[in-house]
């Protein structure tokens, strides 16, 4: 359990322009799990190495409870990395593998053995110990890594898309396995990903990064409700961006005048600024009373999506996306004109020109 | 399956197949034949184990044949090893980033396509003690005189011979060693001292195993060639011991052609010393990773 703190991180590779990672600062509770976020060649990796020592960061502070990590090697920093490509060493049993950590660290033979099975018991593969790594499934592969990893008792774990190289349904069953492992152990853990939901899905604070800077360090829920930027936005699935000037809680926009009373509302730019809000979050239909944030639009096309339809709806020269439950009253065809509400509470304000 | 589809590949490689099955197969079975005495041309057909008699246990050459076989054994041992080791190290080295470092891989690999006859030729003028270095030292005063430099060529511990095996082999082992090591990338180090491997822990149980089926292959074929080769040792070598590719040769020069009988029974048994070398020296090392 070590709270980490990344102050200023940057990494300029030799002979690059431009740096991979730049002014990075990140500060990451004791105990919890925080994914990185970020399409690819971000600097998710670069930043990741450079937390486990792999890589010398160009400027920049590491600090693991307050101590300064830097000089600290990477192979006494206590900072393991599990890999996406699992990386189980061939020519050893899986066993030999999960017991590396304990071996380099002159650990007596008995006590490798037990703690071995105790971890591959953790990660619910008890009887593999005598296999060879190529006798495994990819599945079975990753849990070895982690197993390998944990052995150490590392004070932050450090996994680099470790489920991107899984198929679909043991993509979620490894991920829930993680998520119940880090609870149990709470250790501190840094999770890399580029896929939106899985950090959703996994993580206590996603730290979202685009071109080496972090743009936003915030728990799931706030990525939906309060996203940063239209791109931020974006990432998260947000579809709906309309341009408005925003005077305090009167805005004004291309399709009407709504009242904005969203929680934490000081930090949505003001002037300026384009209003967004989520798909699930728009109420449609004939039964919407007329009233404030409640404007008319006219149903553009509808696509059954099982549990819910997705509309296109235009209001004036403007398109929106809406998403209603399948099992809501009232139906809603293409063509029909219907009420829109953008409820005050959800709407949500981002800076203009913004990428 | 189609006909073609199921014997496609064994078709193909017929012709290849052919050509190694007999040159080689033919080769040796008329090379035993002859071993065992089988020469109608001079009138001999009749077999026997006489020639292998008269080397092994009781002929004038039994004595060249044994301390060659030491000093061919030797030889080849060493010449490998120091390869392997010079291979190693030389790859670790390059592989990493440096200035020069496109210079140093070209004269790394400059000699790969150098005869061996002229490496030998070129170790006897540096190496011997009217070479080069003798007389440089002696002319800068470290010796008193050139033939005061130690023996290293045409000596009777093969000293000479093993440089210039090692001056041609060693760069061969570390192109090989070179390219498993850049395919496999630095991830496997990289997770290790994470682990907490230092450099040495790093070394003898990522590196090491991960390079050594490649290293073992390549060493396997060095092995091979140094111990049959003979154009190195004729030119580098002593009349006693000789090494058993020379003394074959100088069989098969003899004008008595009796003597063919005797040249054919050392490369019999040189042969089956290096397949049965080859085989343990495999054998050895596979159990030794998989102990790790
Ligand atoms: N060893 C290196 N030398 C030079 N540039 C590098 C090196 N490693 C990465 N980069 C560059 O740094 C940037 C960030 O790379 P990084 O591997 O950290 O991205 P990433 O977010 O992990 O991407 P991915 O999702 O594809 O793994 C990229 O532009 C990449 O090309
Ligand atoms: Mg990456």
């Amino acid at each position: 359990m070590t709270h980490v703190y990344l102050d200023k991180l940057t990494k300029v590779y030799p002979g690059a322009n431009e740096a991979a990672v730049s002014d990075f600062s990140l500060d990451i509770p004791d105990g919890e799990l925080v994914a990185f976020l970020g399409p690819s060649g971000c600097g998710k990796t670069t930043t990741l190495k450079m937390i486990a020592g792999l890589i010398r960061p160009t400027r920049g502070r590491i600090t693991f409870d307050g101590e300064d990590v830097i000089a600290i090697p990477a192979e006494k920093r206590g900072a393991v990395m599990v890999f996406q490509n699992y990386l189980l060493f061939p020519y050893m049993s899986v066993g030999d593998n999960v017991g590396f950590g304990l071996k380099m660290r002159g650990v007596d033979k008995r006590t490798i053995r037990q703690k071995v099975q105790e971890m591959l018991e953790l990660v619910k593969l008890p009887d593999i110990s005598d296999r060879r790594p190529n006798q495994l499934s990819g599945g079975q592969q990753q849990r070895v890594a982690l197993a390998r990893a944990l052995i150490t008792e590392p004070r932050v774990l450090l996994l680099d898309e470790p489920l991107s190289n899984l198929d679909a349904h043991l993509r979620d069953e490894m991920r829930e396995l993680i998520v119940s492992i880090q609870r149990q152990l709470k250790v501190t853990t840094v999770f890399v990903t580029h896929d939106q939901e899985e950090a959703v899905l996994l993580a206590d604070k996603i730290a979202l990064m685009f071109e080496g800077v972090l743009q936003q360090f915030a728990s799931p829920d706030e990525f939906y409700q309060r996203p940063i930027s239209e791109r931020a936005a974006r990432f998260f699935g947000g579809v709906n961006f309309i341009d408005a000037n925003r005077n305090g809680n009167k805005v004004e926009t291309s399709v009407g005048n709504f009242v904005f009373n969203a929680k934490n509302s000081d930090n949505a730019p003001e002037g300026d600024s384009v209003l967004t809000i989520r798909p699930e979050q728009i109420a449609i239909g004939h039964d919407v009373p007329n009233g404030e944030n409640v404007v008319t639009g006219r149903v553009r096309s509808r696509i059954y999506v099982g549990t819910y339809t997705r509309y296109k709806i235009a209001i004036d020269d403007c398109e929106i996306e809406a998403i209603r439950s399948a099992d809501l009253p009232g139906e809603i065809n293409e063509g029909d004109e219907i009420n829109v509400h953008f409820p005050s509470d959800r709407i949500w304000f981002v800076p203009r020109n913004s990428n | 399956m189609t006909f073609w589809e199921r014997w496609r590949i064994p078709i193909m490689l017929a012709p290849t197949m052919a050509i190694v099955i007999i040159l080689f197969g033919g080769a040796l079975y008329y090379g035993f034949l002859q071993s065992l005495g089988w020469q109608p041309r001079i009138g001999n057909t009749e077999l026997s184990l006489d020639a292998y008699n008269n080397i092994l246990f009781a002929g004038p050459q039994t004595e060249q044949f044994w301390r060659g076989l030491v000093l061919t054994l030797w030889v080849s041992f060493a010449s490998t090893f120091l390869s392997a080791v010079l291979a190693i190290g030389s790859a670790l080295l390059l592989r990493q980033t440096f200035v020069g470092k496109r210079v140093a891989t070209f004269l790394f690999q400059f000699n790969l396509p150098i005869p061996h006859v002229v490496a030998a030729i070129g170790i006897l003028f540096l190496f011997s003690q009217s070479g080069l270095i003798s007389r440089g030292l002696a002319q800068i005063g470290v010796i008193g005189a050139p033939n005061q430099f130690p023996i290293v060529v045409r000596d009777s511990l093969g000293i000479g011979i093993i440089l210039s095996f090692v001056w041609k082999e060693a760069p061969f082992l570390g192109v090989i060693v070179l390219a498993v090591l850049q395919s496999l990338g630095e991830d496997y180090e990289d997770l290790a001292r994470s682990l907490g491997a230092n450099r040495w822990q790093r070394f003898r149980y990522v590196i090491l195993p991960l390079i050594l089926p490649g290293l073992l292959s390549g060493s396997v074929i060095v092995f091979a060639f140094t111990f049959g080769s003979f154009e190195v040792p004729a030119i580098l070598g002593v009349r006693f011991p000789r090494m058993l590719s020379v003394t074959t040769d100088r069989f098969f020069r003899d004008p008595d052609l009796n003597s063919r009988t005797e040249g054919m029974a050392i490369s019999m048994i040189i042969a089956v010393i290096v397949l049965v070398l080859v085989f343990v020296y495999q054998w050895l090392s596979r159990r030794a990773i998989r102990q790790e």
